[in-house]
């Protein structure tokens, strides 16, 4: 599975959308329906998952599916 | 007669001296501290605080869960000043607002509201001193900040405090106002003793608990802290709502504070799992392995997920309570438990019903609210305080909550919402003509009609309103608590319902056709 489907995968488990269904522009918390805890709680897995480590100010900042995936890949090439 | 925290403290500290009262983590070590040894910070800080000419003062906290913060905030509520504790993700104009509303003298900060500190200098003229929740030294350049590590030294040549009575105010909590200013809840020495007497939960010393809620909120700093203190429980700190599984596998508590969005975050990760995984083995997994009992309160759980979390051998008790009662007002418990109900009183509560509303009486009961006294009359009547809930008692004495009298939005994190206070702000915005906050889908929603001066005025289209709209909002957002976030938004074409004395009825602010 790739980087992008397995992010995806994880984001499906606290939303009805399918992750062949998910756009770069949707958003957390308005388009997918994440609550606060949600996105916190992704963002742990997300961090068990690809051993990456989180700055939780940072990620405060991030609202859409593009942004994640894009900080993602940037904690990648720095780790 | 009456109870004070700090016999309670001391009873714990001479029963449970050697058990580790508090553990936490330092990148991915364990830290401990027994009972004895907090003990001794708690005196410390105590004697410093007399020491530093601080009796009967009101000294404010500000910083998430430490054991450096525990430990003051036990300082000061056993000796003789009053704590406030205030929640540390919220705008520093309001810190500041609230600081100088509760007349503190003092301050313990944490190391990471550093940024902080200019603002709270310049603008809180009553503060005489500011203590950085570190043990290294302050690196401040004024003079009245300085760090836990001086209060403590202060205390060495200093005799200790007498005890507190029961009626003097121990704490001062904020909570959401209807009027849209938040109110400071009194709440002395007994009101917080009997609650942590009359929850009628016991455990076994060493019960390994694990909190997760913020600390300044009155359901964990009663229930989490000092309950568990008073059990001789060895209270874990989640650092990170991003970590709280990863941290269920580090302590394996076996007993968890949450509220209702927690344990639906948790269901949503159990029930996406792969079916062919045995549920022992995934809750193992998730809940660390030991976990059997989670209380709930805050906001309605809703039955479903006990029924679903007992499948995993987790048994979930639902509670009710407001900041005003110390928090809690009835609780299910193990072997007393009706699913659905917010469970019996507390034997310290009485409760009767004004045309459905519950009101509840008995020593928890706060004294009233830090001067607003017209609040207070209009919330306490005869001892009898209005909770602005309605509900009603089964025949086996449950109670159940059906309905609200205030006009306040509770979201499943438990935190009750004043959407006046949140309109008030978003006013401001340029294209905002009219707005009323509503909460839905675990989140609010703002509902605006926009300016139609400003519409006309740019020639605006229905997508460049609602982009303008949703920029604005984005701002609003960046510097607020999530709680307080606007997660939706919702354009309406025309303006809001009004009553003859033209007040918005709030009440019919869904209708209207949006214009998407």
């Amino acid at each position: 599975m790739t980087n992008e489907m397995q992010f995806k995968t994880i984001v499906a488990q606290y939303c009805e959308v399918k992750p062949e269904d998910m756009k770069n522009e949707m958003r957390f918390r308005e388009d997918l329906g994440f609550s606060s805890l949600d996105f916190m709680s992704f963002l742990g897995e997300l961090e068990d998952t690809f051993d990456v480590e989180l700055e939780e100010d940072d990620v405060l900042k991030v609202l859409t599916i593009g942004e994640a995936l894009e900080m993602l890949e940037r904690l990648q090439q720095e780790a | 007669m009456g109870m004070l925290i700090r016999d309670i403290l001391e009873n714990s500290v001479e029963k449970f001296a050697d058990i580790k009262a508090v553990k936490w983590l330092q990148k991915k070590d364990i830290l401990e501290r027994s009972y004895k040894e907090l003990m001794e910070n708690v005196v410390a800080v105590r004697k410093g605080l007399l020491a530093e000419g601080f009796q009967g003062k009101h000294i404010a906290l500000i910083g998430v869960s430490s054991v450096e913060w525990i430990e003051s905030y036990l300082g000061v509520i056993t000796g003789s000043t009053v704590a406030v504790p205030l929640d540390a993700g919220l705008p520093g104009e309001d810190l500041i607002d609230l600081i100088n509303r509760s007349d503190s003298e003092g301050l313990f900060l944490s190391p990471k509201l550093l940024p902080l500190l200019d603002a709270v200098l310049a603008q809180c003229p009553k503060l005489r001193k500011i203590w950085m929740l570190q043990e290294e030294e302050a690196e401040a350049s004024n003079e009245k900040v300085v760090s836990l590590a001086d209060l403590k030294k202060a205390s060495e040549n200093s005799g200790d405090c007498d005890k507190p009575n029961p009626e003097d105010i121990a704490t001062i909590i904020f909570t959401s106002g209807t009027t849209g200013k938040s109110k400071g809840v009194m709440l002395t020495q007994d009101n917080l003793a009997t609650n942590v007497a009359y929850v009628r939960y016991t455990a076994e010393p060493g019960t390994v608990m694990l909190s997760v809620l913020p600390i300044h909120h009155a359901f964990c700093l009663v229930m989490d802290w000092l309950k568990g203190f008073s059990l001789g429980a060895s209270i874990c700190i989640n650092d990170s709502l991003l970590h709280m599984v990863r941290n269920m596998g580090i302590f394996k508590p076996d007993v968890i504070l949450m509220v209702p969005m927690m344990v639906e975050t948790i269901y949503k990760r159990l029930s996406a799992a792969d079916p062919a995984i045995p549920k022992a083995a995934l809750a193992a997994n998730v809940f660390g392995g030991k976990l059997k009992i989670i209380f709930t309160g805050g906001a309605h759980l809703d039955p479903f997920y006990i029924d679903k979390f007992a499948e995993y051998g987790v048994d979930i008790y639902e509670g009710y309570g407001m900041s005003e009662c110390s928090p809690v007002i009835s609780s299910n418990m193990p072997g007393d438990n009706k699913p659905g109900s917010i469970g019996r009183p507390l034997a310290n509560a009485e409760i009767d019903f004004d045309h459905g509303e519950i009101l509840v009486k008995g020593s928890s009961v706060m004294k009233g609210y830090y001067q607003m006294p017209q609040e207070t009359a209009e919330t306490l009547k005869d001892g009898w305080l209005h909770t602005g809930d309605k509900g009603y008692l089964d025949e086996d004495g449950f109670l159940f909550i059906n309905g609200r009298v205030k006009n306040l939005i509770i979201l499943s994190n438990g935190e009750n919402i004043s959407p006046e206070e949140i309109e008030n702000k978003l006013a401001l915005g340029a294209l905002v003509g009219e707005v009323i906050v509503t909460g839905e889908n675990n989140g609010l929603t703002a509902r605006i009609y926009p300016d139609m001066d400003v519409v006309q005025a740019k020639e605006l289209g229905e997508e460049e309103i609602r982009a303008g709209l949703q920029s604005f909002l984005d701002e609003y957002n960046k510097n607020q608590p999530t709680y307080r976030q606007i997660t939706g938004l919702i354009v309406r074409k025309n303006p809001f319902i009004r009553s003859s004395t033209k007040k918005i009825k709030r009440q019919e602010a869904m209708v209207d056709e949006p214009m998407k």
